[in-house]
């Protein structure tokens, strides 16, 4: 085919140089304006505000590049908790508005048709005026055993840290690895020999042996640390603050909803020719859903799946309106403080990006492998 | 009644289904209870005295009596609050009048059908703005509650829309490589980031690409925003019907001499709207129920008019009154959207069969 010339390539070109060139130009002279140079030095500066949580140490004399970071983790920290919450509440709604009970379904369907027209900041705000209504201050908090709720914050018992609790938790890991091992090798053995092994049992064991095991030779000291009120506030123990709780029940429940509607359309779009095929070979009712049913349903659920998780990522951002220290959130106070708008939402967008495609790659390849297992391309 | 007493019977039929029923049961009941003596039994009714509402916990209706117009129109001014009517009456038509045009209850064609839309957005910025025709002017810090709402969402579903067809036409073709990619980069990156990135993006770094001296108030700067943010959501529907037209369509048009624009305009770019309606009105959904964010930049829509109606001293604890107002204004009209795209999509699988 001989080369032309492409004249809507030139054109496009042309047009998005001219207008970069004509933006860029305004911005310059806007900001010389201002009395601001271009760049991202600033984010070197001192920031000199708070924020309402932080995982990791953080004061007003750190820089904004520190605070930005802060927001950064507590949204991720955010969207992973309520990423597990969503994916619970929607297989479980999923499961039961396809399930034997018209009760349920009428449950189910109720509950996806409420927050699918509603708007989240709207959900967000009515979790919050009747959490903040609705809970007892600090001093008069309800408490559950070692939990306590105020209208404040949720505090949790946890384990005091100790430098030996490190023994635990990588054996955990160590355990995850080896029960992954085992399984492969059972079913290679299996494909080679035609013998099969226990897979389920040694999982459970290693699991739970091995860190018992880690917890009993390492001799590190369990010791408990439960909230107890002492004058204004509780002490000891984990505080979840209570935008960080309202945060995540909005995004729990409303893409609980939406992953509900997934999963249902997932299992109804098995064909009962499938059903039937697996119980003329003899299959129990469990087998069949674990063999045959449940490998397509996940097959078609993962696309639609990843889109839930990268907007349940980008949703965590309404979190500004109930003054929850998100990256947005932290974001919108930079800009305040610094007259930084361009470099500060170049950023913020950059990350936000680079979190969707982290989750979409990984969701990405983890469907890869479970087409190439049914020998698809 | 045999399906009545079949449905009953279902409700226990199994272990699992029992289980199932008594647990969603019980939930039920514990929430119709709480519903019912918020709405009912604890409400103080619009005849009873207003200081009621301070001891019964139930739904305040002689605040909703004070406060629902603060709450429709916020500080618009009071006077000429009729005409703030008249725009949103006018726009809610137009939508009306697009879900009909969309499930074939109206047909008009396409000329007149973008030529109303033309004229009713005009006019509906010209009730608000007014400055023009005798009405005075009012600025747009004061387009409050339902209307600024109703504008914003539907003047960027409309802008939204000719953006998408082209974003969507530019990343099917093959002929241009270039222009695909940036197309592609563009749709994919504006559906990576929040839209309250994109939102912030409209208020503070576009005054700063205007040229020195122009001004741009934070409402229209927020409605480019979305215009461009939707744009990105509606390519990607769009390109999901040209994708499934066959080949042969466009074969059949050019052997008919048709050209690449007659080609698209009259042949293809028809079925494939036909065709991605059903998502196209997931997205408007969205993209309508997003429109609320617009309240974190201080535009003052019904969120933001509602927290106004309970910053009120003598309302302090009436905030769950105004926001529910609210969600009943987004769960009904939700609720009609919702209906036009099941309908969509029921007429789209008997296509199909």
């Amino acid at each position: 085919m001989p080369r032309t010339f492409r004249i809507w390539d030139a054109v496009a070109v042309v047009i998005l140089f001219g207008l970069a060139v004509l933006l860029v130009r305004n911005v310059l002279l806007n900001m010389q304006d201002a009395g601001l140079e271009p760049g991202f030095g600033f984010l070197l500066g001192q920031a000199g505000f708070d924020v309402s949580e932080s995982l990791i140490p953080y004061s007003p004399d750190d820089s904004y590049a520190r605070v930005v970071l802060t927001g950064l983790i507590n949204t991720i920290v955010l969207a992973g908790v309520s990423l597990v919450l969503a994916t619970v509440l929607g297989v479980v709604g999923g499961l039961v508005s396809v399930g034997p009970s018209p009760a349920g379904r009428m449950l189910a369907s109720g509950y996806v048709e409420l927050f699918r027209n509603l708007p989240k900041i709207l959900v967000l705000l009515i979790f919050f005026v009747v959490a903040v209504n609705g809970l007892p201050p600090v001093r008069e908090a309800i408490s559950l055993g070692p939990v306590h709720i105020s209208n404040r914050a949720l505090y949790l018992p946890t384990l005091e840290w100790d430098r030996l609790l490190w023994a635990p938790i990588l054996s955990v890991l160590l355990a995850a690895a080896i029960a992954i091992g085992w399984r492969r090798w059972v079913l290679v053995r299996f494909a080679r020999t035609g013998q099969l092994g226990p897979i389920a049992p040694v999982t459970v064991g290693v699991l739970i042996g091995l860190p018992l095991l880690a917890v009993v030779v390492s001799d590190v000291p369990i010791i408990p640390s439960t909230p107890e009120l002492q004058g204004f506030d509780f002490q000891g123990g984990v505080r979840v603050s209570l935008q960080f709780a309202v945060m995540a029940a909005m995004l729990g429940l409303y893409h609980g909803a939406q992953i509900t509607e997934v999963v249902r359309g997932g299992i109804q779009s098995v064909p009962r020719g499938q059903f039937e095929a697996a119980s003329a070979l003899g299959l129990d009712r469990r087998r069949t859903m674990r063999l045959v049913v449940l490998p397509q349903v996940l097959r078609i659920v993962i696309p639609p799946m990843n889109n839930q998780y990268v907007n349940l990522i980008k949703n965590t951002s309404v979190g500004i309106a109930v003054g929850y220290s998100d990256l947005m959130s932290v974001v919108g106070t930079v800009i305040n403080q610094t007259f930084r708008p361009l470099e500060m939402m170049l950023v913020t967008m950059g990350l936000y990006l680079l979190l969707c495609v982290a989750v979409t790659s990984l969701l990405n390849q983890w469907n890869a492998t479970l087409r190439r297992r049914e020998g698809k391309p | 009644m045999t399906s009545v007493s079949a449905w009953a019977k279902d409700l226990f039929a199994t272990p699992l289904a029992a289980f199932l029923t008594l647990a969603s049961g019980a939930f039920m009941a514990w929430l119709g209870w709480h519903v019912l003596s918020w709405f009912v039994l604890q409400a103080v009714w619009p005849w009873q005295p207003a200081g009621a509402c301070d001891v019964q916990s139930g739904l305040c209706w002689p605040f909703l009596v004070e406060k629902t117009r603060l709450i429709l129109f916020g500080t618009y001014p009071f006077d000429l609050q009729w005409r703030a009517s008249l725009a949103s009456l006018l726009l809610l038509t137009l939508a009306v009048l697009t879900g009909f045009q969309m499930i074939g209850r109206a047909r008009l064609p396409v000329l007149v059908f973008v030529a109303i839309w033309m004229a009713g957005l005009t006019l509906a910025v010209l009730l608000l703005g007014g400055g023009a025709l005798g009405l005075s002017s009012v600025p747009s810090v004061f387009w409050n509650g339902l209307p600024i709402l109703i504008f914003l969402a539907i003047a960027a579903i409309a802008g939204a829309f000719p953006v998408g067809v082209l974003l969507a036409l530019a990343r099917d073709q093959q002929t241009y490589p270039i222009l695909r990619r940036f197309a592609t980069i563009y749709i994919e990156v504006a559906r990576g980031v929040p839209m309250l990135t994109v939102i912030f993006v409209g208020v503070f770094v576009l005054p700063l690409m205007l040229p020195t001296g122009t001004f741009i108030a934070p409402v229209p700067a927020v409605l480019v925003a979305l215009i461009f943010f939707h744009g990105a959501y509606f390519a990607e529907d769009l390109r999901g019907g040209l994708q499934s037209l066959s080949v042969g369509q466009r074969e059949a048009a050019s052997s008919l001499g048709l050209g690449y624009w007659q080609t698209t305009g009259l042949v293809r770019l028809p079925q494939a709207i036909t065709r991605s309606l059903p998502s196209l009105v997931n997205s408007i959904i969205g993209a309508y129920k997003d429109t609320s964010l617009v309240v974190v930049v201080g535009i003052h829509d019904m969120i933001s008019t509602a927290r106004m109606s309970f910053n009120d001293p003598d309302w302090r604890t009436q905030a769950l009154e105004a926001y529910v107002f609210v969600g009943l204004w987004f769960f009904l009209s939700c609720a009609f959207l919702s209906a036009i795209g099941r309908r969509l999509q029921m007429e789209r699988e008997t296509d199909q069969l």
